[in-house]
Formats: structure tokens, sequence, C-alpha cells
């Protein structure tokens, strides 16, 4: 097809992950005509890829009022989005191997249930009498009742359809090429797509492409300290229901939820590597294998039935960039959410919406600023 | 630990032997690794040890080439599933204890093919099974999975698979040939000059089938299967020159179990992991790995044949085993490729065949239609034609994208069951190819490996 096309909204989303969609739908909702552009499909990359886990505890304490906000917005998302999600409110543990882990978690334990978090501390008897599928390894745990966790394909794209269902536009399988600026100002996205190029007008423009935020930015010259990462996920065959936490050893470097239809996944809590590749490489997998036999002895019968990899993008503190940028008016950052993003995804997207409508959001994004790295 | 050898082969079928042997013939140190107790493959599947009966000739001749592989030098590495490709030509092995990692410095892929899956409304009921599942049962195990059996599919292994069920005394109701072989095998007659071997089998079958009074039934096919806990019976149609079932035509015939013999899918996937470029080749039977003259792929010192890179049956697969071989061996410095050109004729020949089962037996596309909204489509999930149209209509348009929302595809078969009835569906309800539509992307352990085995490392 010959000709440019050109599309006129108010704000403009680029990328279709969770922060992305979540970013169109709570827009969306506010009246906001918001178009979305996504290289590939909607959720097809680390939203759809992470191990599910809606989690406040163990978080930096910067990020944790976000987590228990976006919690509380979890618990409405089933009805909201008009989809089954999956969203299971099964509780989260974090489990010690070790008497200094045991005691990092009883710190960060008294700082949570100081910023309003309940937690439960659990010794070995404890631990056995509440989860007695967990190995003998464990020495106590951290527990958290109000946390869970979804299917995370099925969210991002939930978000997506509800979004277009009010009135977004989601353009997917279109590549993002450049971003114009007028004056100190956004003014709009060049996309290509099968057809060719398309122009999406608007004054606001957020970039919620995750490890791809980078080099979008770039090309306007704000620099974003991202880096890619790989993270594995490696699944069990399906199996009868053992539990419903969703569990987690950073002594032994793995993390896993059974989703409904019986499945284990079984993912690193490693530092990744920094890579695009979206390969599974086979050491990942059978660290993999061997945390999640050791973490869960009932498992030691079953099989590992595939696996897969996806990209995050980790900033050098390890939290997210949230918020305006200086000198380039209308232009939002939601990216860097460092594997955080599936649990924070809907109050990013919330705070988003409130940036462009109100102006002002409300939660402070001082922590979150592009700035402090500066 | 990672083990270095020269040539890995993948797959002791007739490909997979002949390649072995070739390569060791001239020096090079290869290893042949097969999942199987006995190496094979189908065509020359074994009978497993304490089951009595006299071997059969392809038995012979499959025993007989695996001594003569044994002889040159190869290491087998049996009962051993090849659970990933990784860079540099690492392959992950895996023989239910523990997980081995052997580096080639040329892989020869002979993996074969699996059965086509075909959905129709009681394809799920027990008793409905592949014509390659029956005859593994009958070669390795002479088991007979029922007493009245349906043959329903096309090709000439379904008149040898007939005769083999009526030689070991079962009944056979019917068997329905799919294409409207007769007039047309004329037009293809020089395709089977040459051929005496399989004219001969084809023959032999043939009698067996006229002794025992089987109906053969050309233009037939298959549409339904019901029965209470089991097979009962079977609705079967003539076909149009689409195979779609002609209004008025069916027939309800009584049967315990039904052979579903709708040719092969290439299994390519680990051509594909390896990074070889595919295409898209219906007559072959699906996505194949794109080759050069001496069988290499667009990945370096990967090399395909038989099966695995286009259905073309045992004959061919032997003569392109011998030119992988031959191949890779010489590019290691081992021998010379001045072998390869003797084997150009037989090498033709087959191709002439291959074309001609091609143009006969390809199906058309009503054998995709037969599934109902009920129909189950991936049955380890449980997915039915229905929830695959809901998916449709949220904006699913591939076959990956209908795998996230419905889980259709995410089972314990890993999409080699379903995920081309979930693309076939796709692509007609969309207008589309099913190239277009893609298939599942491979994702390793691309067979179910116990965890206690891949976290180990010998």
């Amino acid at each position: 097809m010959n000709g440019q096309r050109t599309i006129g909204a108010e704000a403009v989303v680029i990328g279709g992950g969770i922060v992305g969609c979540a970013s169109a739908y709570y827009l969306a909702r506010r009246g906001v005509k918001v178009a979305l552009i996504e290289k590939a499909t909607i959720g097809g990359e680390a939203s759809g890829r992470n191990g599910g886990g809606v989690r406040q505890q163990c978080r930096d304490r910067r990020e944790r009022p976000f987590a228990i906000a976006s919690v509380k917005l979890w618990e409405g998302l089933p009805a909201e989005l008009g989809f089954d999600i999956e969203y299971v409110r099964g509780g989260n543990i974090r489990m010690a191997t070790n008497d200094a882990r045991m005691e990092l978690l009883r710190r960060e334990g008294a700082e949570e249930l100081e910023d309003g978090l309940q937690v439960e501390m659990w010794d070995r008897d404890e631990l056995r009498r509440r989860a007695p599928y967990l190995g003998e390894v464990f020495i106590g745990a951290k527990y958290c009742a109000t946390d869970g966790a979804a299917n995370p394909i099925l969210v991002t794209k939930a978000f997506g359809w509800a979004a277009q269902r009010l009135g977004a536009t989601i353009l997917t399988r279109t590549e993002v090429v450049g971003i114009s600026i007028e004056g100190a100002r956004v003014a709009s996205v060049t996309g290509r797509d099968k057809d060719g190029e398309l122009v999406v007008e608007a004054p606001w423009v957020i970039n919620a492409a995750g490890p791809w935020s980078a080099a979008l930015s770039h090309a306007i010259g704000v620099e974003v300290p991202v880096e890619p990462a790989r993270s594995v996920i490696a699944i069990v065959q399906r199996c009868a229901p053992l539990f419903r936490e969703f569990i987690s050893s950073h002594d032994l470097g793995v993390y896993a939820r059974q989703a409904r239809e019986g499945q284990v996944h079984v993912g690193g809590t490693n530092v990744p590597a920094h890579t695009f590749d979206q390969r599974a490489p086979a050491d990942v997998l059978e660290h993999l294998a061997r945390g999640a036999a050791e973490m869960i002895p009932a498992l030691r019968g079953a099989n590992f039935l595939r696996s897969w990899a996806g990209t995050l993008e980790m900033t050098p503190d390890k939290v997210p960039i949230l918020g305006h940028v200086d000198g380039v008016k209308g232009y939002i950052l939601a990216t860097g959410f460092s594997g955080h993003g599936f649990c924070l995804g809907p109050i990013a997207g919330k705070l988003v919406s409130e940036l462009v409508v109100d102006g002002a959001p409300s939660l402070s994004l001082h922590e979150f600023r592009l700035a402090r790295f500066a | 630990m990672t083990e270095q050898v020269e040539i890995a082969v993948v797959g002791a079928g007739p490909g997979g032997l002949c390649a072995a042997l070739a390569a060791a013939q001239t020096g090079a140190q290869v290893a042949l690794i097969d999942n199987n107790r006995n190496p094979g493959g189908q065509y020359y599947r074994q009978t497993a040890r304490g089951f009595r009966g006299e071997p059969s000739s392809h038995q012979r001749e499959g025993a007989a080439l695996l001594q003569q592989v044994i002889a040159a030098g190869a290491r087998i590495i049996a009962e051993t599933n090849v659970w990933g490709a990784f860079d540099d030509k690492v392959l992950a092995l895996n023989d239910g204890a523990a997980t081995t990692y052997l580096q080639a410095r040329a892989i020869i892929l002979a993996t074969g093919a699996y059965d086509r899956p075909v959905a129709f409304p009681g394809w799920t009921l027990p008793g409905a099974m592949t014509a390659g599942a029956v005859q593994t049962l009958l070669k390795e195990q002479r088991i007979l999975p029922g007493k009245r059996f349906l043959l329903a599919g096309m090709g000439p292994l379904q008149l040898v698979l007939a005769a083999e069920l009526a030689r070991a005394g079962a009944q056979v109701v019917a068997v329905l040939e799919g294409s409207r072989v007769f007039p047309r095998v004329l037009e293809h007659a020089g395709a089977l000059w040459g051929q005496w071997a399989r004219l001969s089998e084809g023959l032999s079958s043939w009698l067996t089938l006229a002794r025992h009074r089987i109906p053969y039934r050309a233009g037939w096919g298959i549409v339904a299967a019901e029965g209470a806990k089991q097979v009962e019976q079977a609705t079967i149609a003539r076909l149009d020159e689409n195979w779609r079932p002609i209004r008025g035509s069916e027939e309800k015939i009584a049967c315990d179990t039904i052979a579903l013999g709708y040719g092969f899918i290439p299994f390519n996937t680990l051509s594909r992991l390896l990074g070889a470029k595919q295409e898209w080749r219906p007559e072959l039977g699906g996505e194949v790995p794109m080759r050069d003259a001496q069988m290499q792929t667009s990945a370096s010192g990967v090399y395909a044949v038989g099966d695995c890179a286009g259905i073309g049956g045992a004959a061919l697969a032997r003569i392109e085993g011998q030119i992988a071989g031959i191949a890779s061996a010489a590019q290691l410095g081992h021998g010379t490729a001045d072998a390869i050109p003797a084997r150009a004729s037989a090498l033709a020949r087959e191709r002439r065949f291959q074309q001609m089962y091609a143009a006969l037996f390809t199906p058309g596309a009503g054998l995709y239609e037969l599934s109902q909204d009920d129909t189950i489509l991936c049955r380890c999930e449980e997915i039915t034609q229905a929830d695959v149209r809901r998916a449709l209509a949220l904006g699913a348009d591939t076959t990956n994208e209908v795998k996230l929302i419905t889980r259709g595809g995410m089972g314990d078969c890993q999409g080699r069951m379903c995920a081309h009835l979930i693309a076939n569906f796709i692509a007609r309800e969309t207008g589309r190819s099913v190239a277009q539509v893609g298939i599942l992307p491979p994702r390793p352990p691309i067979f179910p490996i116990p965890i206690t085995a891949l976290g180990v490392t010998r």
C-alpha cells in the first residue's frame, strides 16, 4: 500500500506488554483517545513469559507501596477486565536454608510490617505444617497471605481486549521506527506494519517498550539505562494439586508456582544473562531441574515438558523508571521494571493515566525518576 | 561434561543407519543415537526381547545393517533421547537417568516422521489409533490391539498393514483409500520402473487382501467413529476429489479398532532448533529443512536425511543417508565425496517415486474439515474446535497465539498431535495457508524428560 496513514490520538503507548496495555486501559477508562503500538503480539514478550507471581513481600522499600497499591487493583481485575485471568491469592512463601537468610527475612519482615504489609515468619515446624510439600532443606520462611499469582499470558491480553472495548486502538505487528518532537514536546510516533508506514499523532507518548525502550528513547536523545536480561522458565507436566502458594528460595535460586491446570512453572532467581537471545540454555534448564527437585521432592517423578525464555529489562538499581522526562514534554517513561513489571503493571498503568489526565499521580514517582541515574 | 565426536547421527532408521555406516566406513568417528531399545526405526522395527516370532525380511535386513554399522566402528547410543540442540552443535542426550552432552563437528538428522493426526467426531475414543501405533505394537510386541480393524487412510502402507493384520489373525473389515488411486496411478506408471521390491511387496500384500477377502475401497474415507466407551462402529463415506465426504454416500461399518494411516509429518524439530531454514512443502508432508545436493541444511555441518526432510520412504532415506554420511565425513577430511555421483541414478529413481507418491497421496482439504465444534483438537489439554474458534474471535490469528489463549498445544504431546490440527483449522477459518498460520516453535526439552534425570549430568 502506498501513502502514509495518519491516526490522531491524545496519547500513544509504545509496547503491548502488561505496562503498556494497562496504561492504554486506564487511559481509555479516563476517556483519553489512546493508540497502542506493538511490534509483534500483545503479551508476547516478558509479560507473557514470566512466573506469574503477584507479590508484595520481599521488595525494595521504594517499590513496596506500589506493589501494595497494585495488589489492590489486582483484586478487581477479573471482574473489571471481564476475563478469567486465573488470579489466585494463594500466598507467597520465601524460604531460607540457612540462618543468615532467615535473619535477612526477619529484618525485611519487620520493615514490611512497619510499611503496612502483613507478613508472617515461619520457623521450621510452622513451615512443615503449612507447606508440607517443601523439601527438608528449608529451616524457615516468610509468608505473605495476600500475595498470589495469575496467568501471565491471559492478563496482558485481557488488558488489551478491555482497552479495545473502551475505544483504544491497538496496532499489533507494527514496529515503531521513530518518535517526533516539535518544539520541546512530543508530536507523533511513526510505525511500520506490513502495509507500510503509519503515523500516530499525539501530545503524549508513553514508552513502555521494556528492553526495547532504550533504543527508541536514544533516538530522541533520552538515555534510558536498561539492559536486556534473559529469564528462563521450565514447565513440569501436569500433576495433581500440590501447592497453591508462589514459592521461592534465593538459596536454591529457584521459584515455582502450580498453574490452575496442574503444570508447575519453575523459574530462576539468579541474575539472568544480559542478552536478547531467547533460547533456553541447557545449563539453566539443568539448574531449574535440580532446584525444582530439591524444593519440591514430590516432583522427582515428574517430567519437564518444555521451557521458554523472555527478555526482561534491568535498571542499575533494579527498580523501575516511571514518569516524565526532563526536557521532553509529553514523553513518559514506563520501563525498567527489572522483572517486577507483572505485579506492578496495573498500578504503573493507572499512574500513567493520572500523569496524563490529572497532571499529578496519586503516588509520588520521585524514587522512579530517570534523573536518579544522572 | 561434554563429549566430543566427529559425526553424530540422530535416529537409527534406514536413513540414520546408512548415514552412520557410510561415514564410519571412511574412518570417521561416528555416534548413532536412537531412542528405542533396538535400533531400526519404524521400518526395521525389531521384535522386543522376550517376544517370539519369526523375524520379517525387513527385520532381518535391519538387523544385518545394524551389524555392519557396528562392525564399521560406529558407537551405538540406544534408548537415548536427544532432547535439545544448542549452539556449536551440542546435542543434549538423556537416557532416563542422566543428561550427557555430545558435541559434534557434523550432525546428521534422521529423525523420521510421525503419523499425521486426523480429527473427526469420535477420534479420541479408545480404539481409534494411528496406523503407526498399530504397526509398532504388532512388530515390536506381537500385540493385536483389537479384533475387527478398519483401516482408513492413504497409500500403499495401508495394504502392508492390512496384510500384516490379516496374517496375525485379525479381521480387517475394510481398507479405505482416500485417493482415487486407480485411474491416476497410470499417469505415473513410469515412476514405478525399477521399484521391483515395492511392487513385489505390494503384490504380495494385495494377494493377502484377496485371500482374506478384505474389501479395498478407493475414494473412501472415515467421517466419524461411534461407541459408548470405545469404538463400536465407524461412519465412512465416498470422497470427492478434495476429500470431502459426498453427502448421501455415508455407510456404517462395525469395528472395534480404527487404524488411521493418513501419511506422515516430518519430525523436523531438531533441524529447527539447530537453525536450519525451513520451507513449506505440503507434498513432502509439511515443513521441511531446505537442503543442498549433499543433504546439508542451511546450518553449516547439519545434514538431514530421510522422512525428517520430506516423506519419501525407506529406500530414499537409505540413499540420502549414504550421501550425507560420505559428504559429512569428506568435509572432515575422511575419504572423498567422489562416491556420491554413483548414487545419482538411484536417488533420481527414488525421487521420481516420491513425486508419484506425493501426487497420489497428498490428502485433500476435506480431511481437515471432518471435525465439528465439539470435537477435541488438542487431546492433552482437552481443547475443542469451539475453544479455538473463540480464541480466533478474540483476535488470535496464528497457531502460537491460539496456544497462548487456549492452552491447545501445551500438553504432553508437545504439539505433535494437535499443532497441525489447530493450524489447519485456523488456516481454513482465516482463509490463509498453514505456512502463514505457522506451527509451534520448538521448546526444549523436545521430549518429556524426568526432572531428576535432567538435573543429573554424567
